[in-house]
């Protein structure tokens, strides 16, 4: 039901409450009024509230089209389709932050475990799939995923595990068939071997064969197989990882973690004090962005625009002043964030201003059972080939 | 936005008859009122404070015009009056981001601005690294670091909240947290510009009771609050009213209140008329 919603004050500095009640009690298609409280002090402004169904309220002459035509203009949730006005509900209905962030409860052992020790981890994560064979890789994909269930709370990991687990899913199956599933137009040099004279290759006896699966003109073989699981092992590794990486790290410990490792480079000119002031920045800036991109969505949405009757010059029109509306608010988001850090006693040389990290990291029995075990699957995924 | 005295501009001074406090002195050409010695000192003082601007077509608009306000040291006032008489210009002016024109400005050091928006305040990430992003020009141990921090988020009721994102926070709890980086700074004086605007009543409610509370522990701590909601009235010691870029009064709570409340009734009667 499409509801006109009015809203208007009364003072009831001037009006006595019998008075106001028979005033409330006064018909009116248009307003219901809210009943005042008997104990309610005096003084008291009340809010007078109603909603009318513009079908009922039509029939009534005047007031009742004023009501009808009133309610045409609220807006209503999209139905459907895919047009600019679903676009911008789309994006001004998001999420927040979708980039992971920091879930500070429930704490759990990778809360615990050193920043630094995660920071090797991921690099590991990232190197493995690519260096070890297909049972290691979707056995790092099991433990990734176990361990994501195990951690976070459900709603987090649902969320998570199910967009990764869905682009994994559409590299693996474009991988696997696209790779090597269309047979090559380009002719082999060397002749048959029924040519040359020679005895064929004998099929296999063990059950090996190339080509593992068809589906109409594309072919699922080994190849495709390996180059799919590597990449989509490799994808699900890389975000599944540093999900959970953020989710159980601060960003303060993360840039501590990174200043730790590149402390050496200053050695060799790298600014590393801008480099972790500006991630830092960064990772605070990103949801300024978000909040940014939603707000400027929503205020186009709030302008009830009949898109139908806009020609697709204005449309875009109207998607590049949106654009435009982003990049100016973020810049003047800048602006007045360097001015604030200005004030706050920053001179524009992170050497002589200090960024303090204040979450204690210190290395305990967690982090060197953390660094064992990563060490023994370093260690299986060098050997793995020679096991299989 | 925090503001410390540090270093400073040209026309900030460290008062030379008291190290605890900074001048801001207007140009030679602009008499200097002498303050009166038999008051006691107090936190925020402004004598004569004008301030113009030029126009490009050349024009000077006067946008404050002979201000002087009086803060007790351990107070809280404020500022009140309607849009555009200048109650945010005339506290720019006494935190130092504007030089006057004209007139004299005495402030206890360390002082401390809080804007309006805090998410053009808050810098970083989360809310126990940002109350310590003003520490950084201070050369503190760790410790001293994290005790402040601690302090200051306690004082603004928030000190749970000091592992959380920023971005996880309501528009009152951020506006917290800038105050909590200002108090860390251990200032003296709060100069607090319209930090209830974005915020419901809750938030508001948080909000004025975390000033009231830091301004009443110590007895160190002033604070101007620059206000438009009238209900905030019961939580200062004092207040001052400005119009047309003029301080018209300042006083006690209730001499403001009836002040206004006068104002308001000629104002009725006006469109009763």
């Amino acid at each position: 039901m499409a509801a006109a919603v009015h809203l208007r004050t009364i003072h009831s500095l001037s009006l006595p409450l019998p008075l106001l009640a028979a005033k409330a009690a006064t018909p009116n298609p248009g307003w219901l009024p809210l009943s005042a409280k008997p104990g309610a002090g005096r003084r008291r402004s009340l809010l007078v509230c109603a909603a009318s169904d513009p079908s009922k309220a039509a029939g009534k002459g005047e007031a009742g089209d004023a009501v009808a035509r009133w309610a045409a203009w609220i807006p209503r949730a999209a139905v459907g389709g895919a047009g600019p006005e679903q676009v911008l509900r789309l994006i001004s209905g998001a999420a927040a932050t979708p980039i992971c962030q920091f879930v500070d409860s429930p704490r759990t052992f990778l809360h615990a475990i050193d920043p630094r020790v995660k920071l090797v981890w991921l690099l590991a994560l990232v190197v493995l799939p690519a260096r070890s064979n297909i049972y290691l890789r979707f056995g790092l994909v099991a433990y990734l995923t176990l361990l994501s269930m195990w951690v976070l709370p459900n709603h987090v990991w649902k969320d998570q595990l199910g967009r990764v687990a869905l682009l994994s899913g559409i590299i693996f199956i474009m991988l696997g068939f696209g790779s090597d599933g269309a047979p090559s137009l380009v002719q082999t040099r060397t002749p048959p071997p029924s040519v040359i004279g020679l005895p064929n290759i004998p099929t296999s006896t063990n059950g090996y064969s190339y080509t593992i699966m068809k589906l109409g003109p594309l072919q699922f073989t080994r190849k495709g197989l390996s180059v799919a699981s590597t990449s989509a092992c490799l994808s699900f590794a890389i975000f599944q990882s540093a999900s959970l990486c953020l989710t159980t790290t601060t960003p303060e410990q993360l840039a501590s973690a990174l200043w730790w490792f590149m402390i050496p480079l200053k050695h060799i000119g790298v600014p590393v004090p801008e480099i972790i002031l500006t991630l830092l920045l960064s990772l605070r800036f990103i949801n300024l962005v978000f909040d940014e991109v939603r707000n400027s969505a929503l205020a186009i949405v709030a302008r009830r625009i009949n898109w139908e009757k806009l020609a697709t010059m204005e449309t875009i029109d109207i998607f590049f002043n949106y654009v435009r509306r982003i990049f100016k608010n973020i810049f003047d988001h800048a602006e007045q964030i360097s001015k604030a850090m200005i004030a706050r006693g920053f001179r524009g040389d992170p050497n002589n201003h200090k960024i303090y990290f204040l979450t204690e990291s210190s290395f305990g029995i967690v982090d060197v059972f953390s660094l064992l075990c990563l060490f023994a699957l370093v260690a299986l995924a060098s050997i793995s080939d020679k096991l299989v | 936005m925090a503001h410390a005295f540090a270093g400073g501009t040209s026309a900030i001074c460290r008062c030379p008859h008291d190290p605890g406090r900074a001048a801001l002195v207007s140009r030679p050409r602009h008499r200097l009122r002498v303050l009166a010695s038999s008051l006691p000192t107090p936190a925020i003082e402004g004598q004569g404070v004008e301030l113009s601007v030029t126009t490009r077509r050349g024009r000077v608009l006067p946008v404050l015009k002979d201000c002087s306000l009086r803060v007790p040291p351990g107070q809280l006032w404020m500022l009140l009056g309607p849009n555009g008489c200048g109650k945010s210009t005339l506290l720019k002016v006494l935190a130092g981001f504007l030089n006057p024109s004209s007139g004299t400005v005495y402030i206890n050091r360390p002082c401390s601005y809080v804007f309006q928006n805090p998410d053009h305040q808050v810098v970083m990430p989360t809310v126990e690294s940002d109350v310590a992003f003003g520490l950084g020009k201070l050369n503190l141990s760790l410790d001293e670091v994290r005790s402040r921090v601690s302090q200051s988020l306690d004082a603004v009721g928030m000190l749970s909240y000091s592992q959380r994102p920023i971005q996880t926070l309501s528009g009152g709890q951020k506006q917290r947290v800038a105050i909590a980086g200002a108090l860390a700074e251990a200032s003296k004086v709060l100069l607090l510009d319209e930090l209830t605007t974005f915020l419901d009543e809750y938030d508001q409610m948080g909000v004025i009771k975390a000033v009231r509370k830091s301004v009443g522990a110590g007895g160190e701590v002033s604070a101007l609050w620059v206000t438009h909601r009238l209900e905030e009235l019961r939580y200062a010691d004092g207040a001052i009213y400005m119009e047309d870029g003029q301080t018209i009064i300042q006083g006690d709570v209730s001499t403001i209140s009836k002040f206004i409340k006068k104002k308001q009734a000629r104002y009725f009667g006006h469109f009763e008329l």
